[in-house]
């Protein structure tokens, strides 16, 4: 009954839908304030009808209700509680519903927050919040609902896919949709911008903290996405450049270009037309994202069953969004020529530019590498895939260059540097990384992309670092205070530009972790007995013994190795080779000891009837700066979402 | 504002840029396409085709799969209900790689006439066949693809 619940509140959600698209165009015809008003509830209502809907199919999940088809396929008796409450978003149709619903609650909030401020805006927003959601409520009522029932009952349910019963799973898809759906905002208030001939820079900062939350969102999600696969796909690695991993990094790549240029519009109004354009295609490239995972058109780990109907049915709804929004932006366009026009060649203005070529080619070639499969096949009949060789040769260079342009872009200065200027800002960075490259070459380290990577973060991180000890010790003097004090009161004075700036430290902080893990990890596969010894690195792993273990819900044999390094015990690993009971299916669990930054990373893919354990032991070295370096990230970001309010903005 | 030569200049170093990147982003794409290929066109390749690496979806045979321990390894048959090929496999499969049900492997069709492969990829899938052979054109109904590959 609980159930039915849900399915009509969803329901009645859709109509409400089209009340919000209907009562928004009311509201511009006959400009009057009630339709929009009503629009207004449309909007909140929608939220909390799908509140109840998903709050119906999480009660259906810890109830265990298998009368339900869809916790039958995704959950089952012996599932443990944390990951039933997960499973709700374990399968296609629920995580559409969680689509929806943040889609929900993110105009809703939008809709109030704005409201007494933007209120010529409200109509439009409120028209393009309720499209984009119409479109996934019918995929969601008419072609894959969770609600639908199972008769007959079946006695217990097929279970959770193993590899999803894990904590980052848990976070990885919400986050994920956050950050699609977070794009959805300055999307709509573009589209506003657009329909209504308010081209100025009003949208771009009425939206500047919703972009970097979705960006947010986004960054964790890839990150967890990737931490996830580290250690429970158990090859090692944390990104294989798989077609679903690519669906959420081209949304990421022109969501980031996207916010360093909006930069170039607040202070020098130029780039309007490029700035509509680039977040039109980055809220695009976030549904394409989820239609590439939610259709099945693409073969890969995340990929539920495929359903033509339902795929074909996705790229009507995405054309007609992508359609409208370019359709607008190409009909307003003459009006929104620059009036200030670029001054230098050597200015920030081209450094934003480089930046966002290079980052435009970047989602250029992962869209070409995942869509262009697609393309053969529809063409020619003939499968295809881009393996990850392509992808790494082609992304070395373009972040090394991005990385470059960090150090460059925040300390020159607008419309033109001088010479002098330059050799102020630079010839110190220029010197600290020629000498990161020394000393890397002293060390023994002749890599030529460990010994370019070392120059850039050298460059950039060192402009960086100068500049806050430039700055404290201004704010220090000024104040009387120490020097500590001096960098927070510098800190908080221009909170926007210093949480950017620890991003980008938390930004080299992970490239510094990527290359060390990806050149310098060493792998070693044996297959050995109990008592047998192998050696990786400097290290010696011992096999003591191999038992059986017993979770809620799955049996394992769990592998002791004893780890040594000169002779001196550093831990035990007990990775596990699991079989889930209910699904039969088999997982290897990975154990992992942190050391020195880097992780000594053990798996134990296979246990022989004859007591022969293969094992594969990874040295991952300064892998945690990968980790700390997102957490950094995300810190800078929340300093700069919360950053005081000021009087100009 | 503008002289038509410095935006010359900077149109030129836009061009030169993203002529780089674009050359870096298509020079070698064609070289990293990898093929999906069933085992009946491996049985029928060239000498030429041989040569480049490719991916061949199947069916593991029952009762092949034999591990191997120094290389670690193991050997196995992959079907596609017509035709059947050996593969040498170094490396550890994935967890639901399993005998009677889909996978792919990556990996050159040598001289020797045995697949060698260093990448398995492999399918939970409802009915044990992996969308590659869906799309491969192997449509052979369900209970008679199974009996195929019953010993």
């Amino acid at each position: 009954m609980i159930i039915e619940i849900g399915h009509f509140s969803v329901v009645v959600a859709w109509v409400l839908t089209l009340l919000g698209i209907g009562s928004s165009i009311a509201a511009l015809r006959s400009r009057n304030a009630d339709w929009v008003r009503v629009g207004r509830i449309a909007v909140t209502l929608t939220f909390v009808l799908l509140f109840v809907g998903m709050a119906t199919l999480v009660y259906a999940f810890l109830m265990r209700d298998f009368s339900v088809l869809y916790v039958a396929n995704n959950s089952n008796s012996k599932l443990p509680f944390f990951y039933t409450v997960a499973a709700v978003w374990g399968g296609h149709e629920g995580s559409l519903l969680l689509w929806a619903f943040i889609l929900s609650s993110f105009s809703t909030l939008a809709v109030w927050l704005h409201w007494r401020t933007q209120p010529t805006i409200m109509p439009y927003l409120i028209a393009v919040e309720s499209a984009v959601m119409l479109g996934f409520l019918s995929l969601i009522v008419f072609l894959s609902s969770p609600f639908a029932r199972l008769v007959p009952t079946p006695l217990d349910g097929k279970d959770l896919n193993p590899l999803l019963q894990d904590p980052a799973m848990v976070m990885h898809p919400p986050m994920l949709y956050m950050g699609y759906v977070g794009f959805s905002i300055p999307f709509s208030f573009a589209m506003a911008a657009l329909f209504s001939g308010r081209l100025g820079e009003e949208w771009i900062k009425v939206t500047q903290r919703w972009t970097i939350f979705a960006w947010l969102c986004l960054t964790t999600g890839i990150l967890l996405g990737g931490y996830w696969a580290y250690y429970e796909l158990g090859w090692g690695g944390y990104w294989g450049w798989d077609p679903v991993e690519n669906a959420s990094f081209m949304p990421w790549l022109v969501g980031t270009a996207y916010l360093h240029s909006v930069l170039v519009q607040e202070k020098r109004k130029m780039f309007k037309v490029w700035n509509l354009l680039l977040i039109i295609v980055t809220f695009s490239l976030s549904l394409i994202g989820t239609f590439l995972v939610r259709s099945g058109v693409l073969t890969s780990v995340h990929t539920f069953a495929t359903d033509p109907e339902r795929g074909l049915y996705i790229l009507i709804f995405i054309t007609t969004i992508i359609g409208t929004a370019f359709g607008a932006l190409i009909i307003q366009s003459k009006k929104l020529k620059s009036q200030i026009e670029m001054d230098s060649f050597i200015s920030r203005e081209s450094v934003f530019l480089f930046n966002n070529l290079f980052f435009l080619v970047a989602a250029a070639t992962v869209f070409l590498g995942t869509l262009y499969p697609l393309m053969v096949e529809t063409l020619q009949g003939g499968k295809v895939t881009v393996g990850p060789p392509y992808y790494n040769a082609v992304f070395m260079p373009i972040a090394l260059g991005l990385l470059f342009l960090m150090g460059i872009g925040p300390y020159i200065p607008w419309r033109k540097a001088s010479a002098s200027n330059l050799k102020k800002n630079f010839l110190v960075p220029l010197i600290a990384g020629l000498v990161t490259v020394v000393l890397l070459l002293v060390s023994g380290i002749h890599s030529l992309y460990a010994l370019a990577g070392g120059f850039v973060v050298g460059f950039s991180g060192s402009a960086i670092f100068l500049d806050f000890g430039k700055i404290s010790k201004l704010y220090a003097n000024r104040e009387h205070v120490n020097l500590f004090k001096g960098f927070l009161k510098a800190f908080s004075a221009n909170q926007r530009r210093y949480s950017s700036l620890v991003t980008h430290i938390g930004v080299l902080i992970l490239v510094i972790g990527i290359i060390a893990s990806t050149i310098y990890q060493t792998e070693k596969v044996v297959s050995m007995k109990v008592g047998d010894t192998f050696s990786i690195a400097d290290y010696e792993m011992k096999l003591l013994n191999i038992h059986e273990v017993e979770g809620k819900n799955w049996t394992a044999q769990e592998g002791v190795f004893e780890v040594t390094q000169d002779n001196e015990v550093i831990t035990k690993l007990r990775p596990q080779k699991r079989v889930y009971t209910a699904s039969q299916s088999p997982t290897t669990e990975s154990a992992i000891h942190a050391i020195n930054m880097g992780h000594i990373f053990l798996t134990m893919p296979d246990v022989s009837a004859d007591g022969v354990a293969v094992a594969r032991g990874v040295i991952n070295p300064l892998i945690l700066w990968v980790w700390g370096g997102g957490g950094i990230m995300g810190l800078g970001v929340l300093l700069n979402i919360f950053r005081p309010r000021r009087r100009e903005e | 504002m503008w002289s038509t030569g410095k935006k010359t200049s900077l149109i030129l170093s836009i061009l030169l840029v993203a002529g780089a990147l674009g050359y870096l982003a298509l020079g070698n794409f064609g070289e990293n396409l990898v093929y999906f290929v069933t085992p009946s066109e491996v049985r029928a390749f060239s000498a030429e085709q041989a040569q480049k690496k490719i991916r061949v979806a199947g069916m593991v045979v029952k009762k092949s799969i034999k591990t191997q321990a120094d290389p670690v390894g193991l050997t196995f048959e992959l079907t596609d209900g017509e035709a059947t090929i050996p593969v040498v496999f170094q490396g550890i499969p994935p967890d639901l790689f399993k005998e009677g049900q889909g996978a792919v492997a990556e990996g050159h069709w040598r001289s020797d006439k045995i697949f060698h492969s260093k990448m398995i990829m492999a399918k939970h899938s409802e009915d044990y066949m992996p969308i590659e052979m869906k799309r491969a054109g192997v449509e052979l109904p369900k209970k008679d693809f199974m009996k195929t590959l019953s010993p």
